[in-house]
């Protein structure tokens, strides 16, 4: 997946959060789909609503996220599998 | 069919002729050749058929039924959930669950024994402030159920056994006096408890993470995605407001007991 591609959200004013504990309930309203999200997706997901983001700074999130000492190489891999998750689920495209 | 509906629906208070209702249904026979040999019943809503007709015998399950249609098709002012809603000291339980969960079984149990009916089939909660609006009516009853409540509470009563409907054999219970007179009674929700009846299965109250709560009410609901934000809020409202179970019994006594110790959260009004 290359570095420099951006991510964001299909539209900021769609996306309506509620979390309990550890998972989000998130509902788009121009899909009017509803999902469940685990944190991580949910934090991920917060960030590009706020702006658009590369994979390197969304991997830099995810590092915090998780409190791990794995960076880069042996993160993208997992990623990568959320950004396809919330892209599948039209929550997200690239810019 | 007049005698089930003088016998379920005897403590209700008549609507004038000239007051305002939101829907005119009646039952009449379909204009086929049928009315000679085997008759038949047409359920109308404003003069439309929204059915195939059914065998007269079903005439008055039909009445039901097509009641509960107009309802769940039309009063989008409220989130409306599949779900059993019963209330205790000013808190409600509101019971999703799918058919053969054993929710109306278990309803027609807590409403002779102390609890409120607000409904054995239709949770309405409104979108302007999360209350929910009592719909007592006769609680649906089928199969096995029918005898078992009839056991549970012999001064319960029931109207007469239709056989073969597409449900099985099924009766009706009457909704209890006084939850028919506090009709326009709201009520906050405080518990969304999933029920299974499970054969020879102890009694299991199982705390359910709310966010899986909230997706399995929103798949018994049937105007959820209708309703678009405003159901979504109205929902995430509800959930916050409820402590949410899984259910598992077998005795109807053992759940009783279960739902007698039930206590609201401490942020609930």
């Amino acid at each position: 997946m290359a570095s420099n591609l951006k991510w964001r959200v299909r539209s900021d004013r769609a996306l309506h959060f509620h979390s309990w504990g550890d998972e989000f309930i998130v509902y788009n309203s121009l899909s009017g789909d509803t999902h469940l999200l685990g944190s991580v997706a949910a934090q991920i997901l917060l960030r590009l609503q706020q702006a658009p983001s590369d994979f390197m700074s969304l991997a830099e999130l995810l590092t915090s996220l998780l409190q791990t000492e794995m960076m880069g190489e042996q993160l993208e891999p997992q990623l990568v599998n959320i950004l396809e998750d919330l892209n599948a689920l039209a929550l997200i495209e690239r810019t | 069919m007049s005698e089930s509906v003088g016998l379920l629906y005897a403590d209700y208070p008549l609507a004038e002729q000239t007051d305002f209702a939101d829907f005119h249904v009646s039952l009449t026979y379909p204009r086929n050749l049928r009315r000679w040999f085997k008759p038949q019943v047409l359920f109308l809503f404003d003069g439309y058929p929204p059915f195939k007709p059914l065998p007269l015998d079903q005439a008055f399950p039909m009445l039901e039924w097509g009641l509960n249609w107009c309802i769940s098709n039309h009063v989008n002012h409220c989130l409306m959930i599949h779900a059993a809603v019963v209330e205790k000291g000013g808190y409600a339980v509101i019971m999703p669950a799918p058919p053969g969960s054993g929710k109306s079984t278990l309803c027609a149990a807590l409403v002779n024994r102390g609890w409120r009916l607000l409904s054995d089939e239709l949770a309405l909660i409104r979108v302007s402030d999360g209350k929910l609006t009592p719909l007592p009516r006769p609680v649906s009853l089928k199969n096995e159920s029918i005898d078992i409540i009839r056991r549970y509470e012999p001064s319960a009563i029931f109207s007469r056994k239709v056989a073969d409907t597409i449900k099985g054999t099924v009766a009706h219970m009457k909704a209890p006096a006084d939850s028919i007179t506090r009709a326009t009674e709201v009520v906050q929700g405080a518990w969304v408890i999933f029920p299974k009846y499970q054969a020879g299965a102890k009694a299991c109250l199982e705390a359910l993470p709310q966010s899986r709560a909230f997706m399995r009410v929103a798949d018994n609901s049937f105007n959820y995605s209708l309703l678009g934000l405003n159901g979504f809020k109205t929902m995430a409202n509800l959930i916050d407001a409820s402590l949410c179970y899984d259910f598992t019994y077998s005795k109807l006594d053992d759940a009783i007991e279960i739902f007698g110790a039930l206590k609201p959260q401490a942020s609930s009004k």
